[in-house]
């Protein structure tokens, strides 16, 4: 009987490979682009992003891949060397680990294989280009707002993501530059949250707790926005704390519209997926590439909400 | 003591019935399929660099499987594997970072695992507490809070190239990684099946009461064990830093449930008593072969993860049904 269930296994083996192989053959580009995870809107509307650049192109079979969650770098890595050993034509990354991902990089140049860099950059210098925003430039954005919407003065806290990410660490200098130069404010925290919601809202709780008198927050992202959001109406504060977020996903841009958001700064995850898979094909097709494309931020508030959500 | 350890019935040593051999070849013969479906496949499989990079993407795994093969050995489990991987990773970042030369940074990891192992042998053993699940657990959470503080929350990056080898290098054309899983698990079959307290574990697995009665110091063949579970989980994180090129605090989250896992595949039982160091190796390299086949594949990593729990479940399920026709 064992011996027949074992059999059994290995069909359902056999059978769940050959269904995941399918017809897959003599495409002449195929170009990989690595994310960071599939697990929030973002992520998916760059990858509807990246398959519509792709369908542009008849001759391009595109694969975009991503480890299970954000902080498993070492099976980022572990799909770019496989990505690698396939000799796609580009590889496209955004990289979960900015350091982390140097040595497979590494590997990918020294296999001929070019290799652009999306969302988040790296100090490489073989990269053949960067897809994103100025995430400096963001921070800036929602700092000048905060100091707008507190006329200048009060307690203000940001919530990052994962600490040593590039982005968020960008984000939040931008942040802290713009509300420096306004003497009547003062951040009394900035804390991580790992662009995860539950955290967000635990992080929020906890900043409620010890600065009753807080005016205003930025988290990092929307996952942590929308966390902190929770906290606050648990607190009865809702609208009284103003709250900007990042990345403007729909729950957000609903959130803006409700007026329980202050405002989002906005990326547009599409463009960032359609244009690293533009400058993939050209870099697969051996043609030149800008070193940066930015896909732009904007502020996005109750006034103009109803145009992004469309 | 020597004689009565002894007489515990050996599970690697059975009456070579149908069944024996496919408990103790199973994984083997598993891994030899998987090989063979996955190469017919893809064709990038086949390639000896898609071989080199299975087996060096499986080495942190297959170190602490090899570690939490030998807890499971005594019916225990070790949850903070993955924790203690990721406090050893930003010890040695740390200290490569203060200058400490890299052999003494890789020495100070590998006794720093080997230590906090032993605390949780000493917890599960002196407190009493109830199961290993608990100071494991317990261990778990102060070794990845520990990892943050010290490395207040950021990857510690850029690290000597003394100490990456270790995790990059490569000596003849294998990686340096394989070559250390491979002494590793040498040296892990040899201690369990030619050594006194190896053989021992086995007892204390089987029937723990029966072998303190034989004579089996158990409480200190617990600690051993846990000690070195913690002892491979630093050697992993000194390949995983030198592989990485950092040390970040956050290394190793979830690896524990992995190496459960590569265990299982392997031919262990959560009931204890069972298992190989070449049973486990093969469960570890089938993980690696399974994610590296379907990354081939451009299956997404969700569906890998559901083909990972099918396949242990179906595993362990084979197993009973094996151990039923063994019992009738």
């Amino acid at each position: 009987m064992c011996r027949w269930t074992r059999r059994t296994w290995f069909a359902g083996v056999l059978l769940f490979a050959g269904a995941c192989s399918g017809p897959r053959k003599s495409r002449q580009l195929e170009i990989a682009f690595v994310i960071k995870a599939l697990d929030s809107e973002f992520w998916l509307r760059v990858k509807n992003g990246a398959e519509a650049a792709a369908r542009t192109a008849p001759e391009v079979k595109l694969t975009v891949l991503a480890p299970e969650r954000e902080i498993n770098i070492d099976q980022q890595v572990t799909i770019l060397e496989d990505q690698i050993v396939k000799r796609v034509a580009a590889l496209a990354v955004a990289p979960a680990g900015v350091w982390e991902v140097i040595p497979v990089l590494d590997k990918a140049k020294a296999a001929g294989i070019p290799v652009l860099i999306a969302d988040t950059d790296v100090p490489w210098a073989s990269k053949r280009g960067f897809i994103g925003i100025d995430n400096r430039l963001g921070g800036k954005l929602a700092g000048a707002y905060v100091v707008n919407a507190i006329a200048g003065h009060g307690k203000v806290a940001v919530i990052g993501g994962i600490p040593g990410v590039a982005t968020h660490e960008a984000r939040i200098a931008g942040f802290l530059e713009e509300i420096g130069k306004v003497p009547g404010i003062e951040c009394v925290a900035v804390q991580p949250a790992n662009s995860e919601r539950a955290t967000g809202m635990a992080v929020m709780e906890n900043v409620l707790t010890l600065h009753r008198d807080l005016r205003a927050v930025f988290a990092t992202n929307d996952q942590m926005a929308l966390g902190a959001l929770e906290a606050i109406a648990a607190k009865r504060r809702t609208g009284q704390i103003v709250l900007v977020g990042f990345d403007a996903g729909r729950e957000t841009l609903r959130a803006v519209q409700s007026g329980a958001l202050s405002a989002v700064i906005a990326q547009h995850p599409e463009r960032i997926g359609w244009e690293t898979v533009r400058a993939a094909i050209q870099a697969a097709k051996r043609n030149p590439v800008a070193a940066w494309v930015d896909t732009g931020t904007a502020v996005v508030t109750r006034d103009n909400v109803a145009r992004f959500l469309q | 003591m020597k004689a009565a350890a002894q007489t515990v019935p050996f599970p690697q040593v059975p009456r070579l019935t149908g069944a024996a051999v496919l408990r103790r070849f199973g994984p083997l013969l598993g891994l030899v399929v998987l090989c063979g479906v996955f190469g017919g496949l893809s064709e990038p499989f086949r390639t000896g660099e898609n071989a080199v990079n299975v087996l060096r993407q499986s080495a942190v795994n297959a170190l602490l499987a090899l570690g939490q093969m030998v807890v499971i050995l005594t019916a225990g489990i070790d949850v903070s594997v993955g924790s203690i991987l990721g406090l050893c990773c930003v010890l040695a970042a740390l200290l490569l970072k203060a200058g400490v030369p890299a052999v003494l940074s890789i020495l100070a990891a590998l006794a720093a695992g080997a230590a906090l192992g032993a605390v949780n042998g000493v917890l599960l053993t002196k407190l009493r507490l109830p199961h290993p699940f608990i100071p494991t657990l317990g261990m778990m959470n102060v070794a990845r809070g520990l990892a943050l503080v010290m490395a207040g929350g950021l990857p510690i990056s850029d690290l000597p190239v003394r100490f990456r080898v270790w995790g990059a290098g490569t000596v003849a054309g294998l990686p340096v990684p394989v070559i250390v899983v491979g002494l590793c698990y040498v040296l892990g079959h040899v201690f369990l099946t030619r050594t006194t307290p190896g053989r021992d574990l086995y007892a204390i697995g089987g029937n723990a009461r029966a072998a303190l009665l034989c004579g089996v110091p158990v409480d200190s063949r617990l600690i051993l064990a846990y000690g070195f579970s913690g002892l491979t989980a630093g050697i992993a994180a000194v390949v995983l830093a030198g592989r990485m090129n950092s040390g970040f605090p956050l290394a190793g989250s979830g690896a524990e449930l992995d190496s459960i896992a590569a265990v299982i595949l392997g031919g262990g039982s959560f009931f204890g008593g069972v298992g190989t160091a070449a049973g486990t190796l093969a469960g570890a390299l089938i993980m690696a072969v399974l994610r590296n086949g379907l990354n081939l594949l451009n299956v997404s990593a969700y569906w890998q993860t559901v083909m990972i729990g099918v396949a242990i479940v179906v595993t362990v399920w084979i197993d009973m049904l094996r151990q039923k026709a063994a019992n009738r």
